[in-house]
Formats: structure tokens, sequence, C-alpha cells
């Protein structure tokens, strides 16, 4: 009680009799949560400006007689002739530390019902993305906990690798196993004490999706651990679309915060198809002239300014972005996966028919690709699975053909068997990434033939398996692959040791 | 509806005709009015509406409505138009109107911008930050 009334004495001393300028206008009409405003005569671009009722707008159109105002909040309580305020400020989110575990609007308002944020600092949400000098090439890589992924397409730290693929193929569970395997690293790390240890923090932004889909991500988060680790963006469906186009830029700002302070982080935007829909409802209705598909003709550097700013920073730290984009029938040739395609250094290409084969994470070793390339890749992953993306590829080709003709040479017929191995090898079940110390000992058992006796159906089996006995009874062994980071004679010899150990055991089953 | 491009075009052109030496001018728009009802343009009452709009936000940034809660002296409303003249290097005339809900003090109003000094207005401020 008394805390209260010292807090308004004090404003009241700091109150003075001198006049306050404001910049005003008012509302000539609102629509779709768009306002068009009269007056407001000194409003910047992109400046924020208040509604009555503690509503949040951003000023994108300036005209010659009125300002097109989209409204971040509700719009039902506007009504024509209200006022409207300049706040001399650009729209700025909360960042920092505070917000991990957290789950916050497009604004960085808290809505997991856990309290306020306490936040120290403040970020704005359009922020020019780092020039050329300040950044560094990607080199540190980022680990999946996808078998596939890790040893075939290496996602390193500032990277930005597109996540592409109809709806229902597991785009999102990619993004999702990516941040748990974030979470167990950070645990494992963080409990080592390890002083060059870097953990990654990630910000998971939810553009345009079922509420209830957002619930069952935070769910998974947090029972895999990893929810204290990330901040969660949402700005689902039943938000106004102003909140859908402005959530991925509040996120990279969270992101960014992180980086300038020496930190790694992880963002995954998921999804930017629906963030271009968002933004061509808004710029329809702004009246802006429309183009392809009525997406505005700045579509593309919508999507290339988000992305620019995943960087890894010279002395300080990193980026790594994970968009999403959501085709129709496997179209990559459409307007918004052609542009994002050509913003990111790769792609992970997802197939409808792969997925429904039982191939499961469904991705496409040909059509996917990390430009980034071997450079994100730790030695060991080189050493066991430098070939595995020729040879599957080879296996494709020869599985195409094979299917004309019931004569094959012993060669092609072994090449399609270690193919179809390696298929098998390589499905994993959601939510359950793998340790990168465990994905080097089953491909180096894959590669000195360890699964070459065993039915291929049992192939799954017998690599779970294999990861049981390794992580249950070996656990010294890989830990020493983690910290070596490479295969070297001794690891081999008891790599060698372990495995003929599981397949005598196994075999004897 | 505001009406269409050519309208607004037309508007904007009658606008700027009824001005003389950056001042809207009376002769000029009794010009202008007496142009549109002789030629009775298509949309002509949107056009009206444009033109009368533009008109009153140019006059606005002319006029200081100074609304106050009290008495308000003649010599302060001379001093507020004098000092506003002198800030916006046009001149400025000033208009008092009354409003209790300002409780104490001044609000003026010139174009889109608003001088608050109010209790109302340090009450709203308050309100707002505690």
């Amino acid at each position: 009680m008394s805390t209260v009334v010292e807090q308004i004495e004090q404003q009241i001393a700091k109150l003075t009799s001198k006049a306050v300028k404001k910049n005003t206008g008012t509302i000539r009409t609102v629509a779709d949560g768009v306002a068009l405003v009269d007056g407001l005569s000194d409003v910047m671009y992109n400046e924020m400006v208040k509604f009555p009722g503690d509503a949040i707008g951003i000023a994108l159109n300036l005209s010659a007689d009125e300002v097109g105002c989209v409204v971040l909040g509700d719009v039902s309580q506007l009504k024509e002739g209200d006022e409207v305020q300049t706040t001399g400020k650009l729209l700025s989110v909360p960042v920092g530390r505070a917000l991990l575990g957290r789950v916050v609007d497009a604004l960085g308002r808290p809505i997991d019902g856990k309290g306020p944020i306490d936040a120290k600092e403040f970020f704005p949400v359009e922020k020019i993305a780092p020039g050329i000098m300040v950044r560094k090439s990607v080199s540190q890589p980022l680990f999946t906990g996808i078998m596939a992924i890790d040893s075939m397409i290496p996602i390193g730290r500032g990277q930005r690798e597109l996540i592409i693929g109809d709806r229902g193929t597991g785009k999102t569970t990619i993004c999702i196993d990516t941040i748990i395997n974030q979470g167990r690293i950070n645990k494992v790390g963080l409990a080592s004490g390890d002083k060059n240890f870097r953990p990654v923090y990630s910000i998971y932004v939810a553009i345009g999706q079922k509420q209830s889909n957002v619930v069952r991500t935070i769910a998974a988060l947090e029972a895999a651990g990893a929810l204290e680790y990330t901040v969660v963006v949402a700005a689902t469906a039943g938000d106004n679309p102003a909140n859908q186009y402005i959530a991925p830029f509040a996120g990279a700002s969270i992101g960014e915060w992180f980086m300038e302070n020496g930190m790694d982080a992880l963002i995954v935007y998921d999804d930017l198809s629906k963030h271009a829909v968002a933004y061509r409802q808004i710029t329809l209705i702004l009246k802006r002239p429309s183009g392809r598909e009525a997406y505005p003709g700045d579509v593309f550097y919508l999507h290339s300014r988000l992305l620019e700013r995943a960087a890894r920073l010279d002395g300080k730290g990193s980026l790594t972005a994970l968009p999403v984009i959501e085709t129709q029938a496997g179209d990559v040739s459409a307007y918004i996966p052609t542009n994002v395609i050509s913003i990111t250094d790769g792609q992970i290409f997802l197939e409808t028919d792969l997925f429904n084969q039982g191939i499961r994470p469904a991705v496409s070793v040909g059509l996917s690709v990390s430009r980034v390339g071997s450079s994100a890749q730790i030695k060991v992953t080189k050493q066991v699975g430098g070939k595995l993306k020729g040879e599957l590829a080879q296996f494709r080709e020869l599985a195409a053909f094979a299917q004309f003709g019931s004569d094959l040479d012993a060669k092609t017929k072994a090449q399609l068997e270690r193919g179809s191995r390696i298929v098998e090898l390589f499905k994993q079940p959601q939510l359950n990434p793998l340790a990168i110390e465990v994905q080097a000992a089953v491909l180096w058992a894959l590669q000195k033939s360890y699964f070459d006796s065993i039915d291929i159906k049992s192939i799954v089996a017998a690599a779970n398996s294999l990861k049981n006995y390794l992580t249950s009874r070996k656990d010294a062994l890989l830990a020493k692959i983690r910290t070596k980071a490479a295969l070297d004679a001794e690891i081999e010899g008891e790599l060698k040791a372990a495995a003929d150990e599981w397949k005598s055991t196994y075999t004897a089953k | 509806m505001r009406g269409d491009k050519k309208t607004k075009l037309l508007a904007k052109q009658l606008f700027k005709l009824s001005l003389a030496n950056g001042q809207v001018s009376p002769e000029q728009v009794a010009g202008v009015l007496g142009y549109i009802e002789k030629t009775a343009p298509r949309n002509a009452l949107s056009l009206l509406k444009l033109y009368q709009q533009a008109i009153l936000t140019e006059l606005a940034k002319s006029h200081a409505r100074v609304e106050h809660a009290g008495p308000i002296a003649a010599t302060t409303l001379a001093q507020i138009a004098s000092a506003l003249t002198k800030k916006y290097q046009r001149p400025v005339t000033a208009t008092a109107q009354p409003n209790p809900q300002l409780l104490a003090g001044l609000r003026v109003r010139i174009g889109s911008d608003v001088y608050e000094s109010s209790v109302a207005g340090q009450l709203t401020q308050l309100a707002s930050s505690v």
C-alpha cells in the first residue's frame, strides 16, 4: 500500500507545468486491422502510433493526405474520429535472457500466464542486417540431431537453411527436433563445465498456425526440457494479419540480442508462406499495387531483409535461421518458394511420397543441399558420412532402373542392398534427436559393414539396439568421440570392440 | 468513399488555386466555388468534400484552438498567438474554447500538433506511468 502511494508521490513530483507537445491525427476509416488516419504530420515510417484503448499501430503508408497504419491489437474498439498519437519510437520488443522459457506475442508481451517479463532492454523490430565487414564465414556446426541432415546436409551456426515441403511432411517436426537437440546439448555442455562450450538458444516463431498446434509444440518442448532455452513467439491464425506480419521480425530482434551479446541463437520461422499471405492481406488493404499472385512488389525484400539478419558476427555470436515454406503439391517453382530458396544458403526438401513410404524424416537427398557444405561439419562426421550422399544418390538412380529389369549384376545388387540399408538407417522417430557421437558410431558401424548381414526389414531395430547398447554401456567411448570430435586409431579400436560385442549379442538373439 | 483518382487530383489542383502567398485566400476560394458551380463536374459532392477537407486542414495550421478550464485573459490568447506565429513562421490566430474536462490549465491545438498543459492531461500521464 505504502509503496503504491510512494510511487504516486514520485510521479507527482516529476510532473511539471511545462506543456507537452503531441502530434495527433484522427481515424478516418478502420477496416481489417488497417486504419487510415488524417493528420499525424510528424509521423515517421514504421513509427509506433498510439490508438485509444492502448492499441498500438505501425505507420506503414505515409502519403500526402493520409497515413495508413496497421493496428496491432483489438480494432473492435476503434471508431471514426478517434484520436491517434505519435510516440516518436520505432516498434520495439523486449529482449534478453528473461524471455527464455516464455511464450510471447508479436509485441513481446507474455501470453503464457507466467507473469510479467522482467526485460531490461528493448530492440527495434525492424533493424538493418549486419554488414559485410562484421560478418565471419560459417564454420561451426549446429547439430539438428537428425542423422540424415547432420551427415549429408550439415547446418552451420549463422546459416539460413530452408525447410520446404508439402503439408504434413514433417517440416515442423524437424524444427522442433532441432530445438530439442539444442536443449539437450546445452544441458550436457553446461553441466560439463567446459569454458569453451557455447550454448545455442532457440526462438520458435509460429506464424498463422492453429493455436492447438502451438500448444502441442510448447508441450513437446517442455516435455523434452528444451523450453528453458527457448523463446516462443506466437502469432496464431486467430491474430490479426499485422501481428502475423510483425512476429518474425520481433523474433529476429530477440535472436539478435543473443548474437550481439556473444551468444549463439537459432530461430525457426514457421512458416514464411503464411507470413507472405498476411503481408499480402495488409498491402492489399493499404491499396499498394499488387504483382504476381497478388503479392506486393516488395515481398522478396520482406523475406530477404528478414533472413539477412541471420549471421555469424566476428568476435560476437551467431543467429542461425531455419525458415519453413509450405509448397502446394510439391511445386517448388511457385513465387514464394523460389524467392526464399534464392535467399537462403540451402534447403531441406521433404517429399510426400517418401513420407508415405514410411521414410521419415522424408528428406529428399537429391533436392536438398547445404551451400555451407562440409565446412560446418566436425571431422568425425566427415570421416563416417563423407560418401553417404553420393551413395544414396547412386542408389536412387539404380533403384529407378532396377524396376525395369530383373537380371542385375552383383555390383549393382550390392549397391542397391547398401542403399536400402542407408535409407533404413536414416529412419528416425520424431522428437528423438540423436547425439552427434551416437550418429557417428552408428554410421561407422554402417561403413564397416556391421549391418550388411542383417535383414533390411530389421535394420531399424538393429540400429536402435546398437544405439541403446552404446548409450547404456559405452558412455565413456561416446564422451571420447564427443570431446575429440574425430576418429583416431584408439577410438576406432574401441569402437570396433564395442561393435563386435554388440553384434555377437544381437545375432545371438 | 472519398472519390476516385481524378476527383482527388482535381480537388488537389483546386486547393492549390485557393492559396495566395501560401495562405488560404477567401477571394480565391470564392472563385473556385464559382467554377465548380458553373461547370458542375462529375462527382461534385465528393470533390467538394475533398476540397473542404484540404481547406480545413490548411486553415487549422494557421489557427490555434485554445481549450481552457478556467477563465482566460485576452492577453494570454494574444501571447499564445504570437508565440505560435514565431514558432510556425506563419500568421497564427487563436480562439478560446471552454473545456471543463481539463480541470485546470490549457490545451492548444494547431494543425495536428497538440500542446498539453492541463491537469487532466497530467493525470492521464500519471495513470499510464503507474
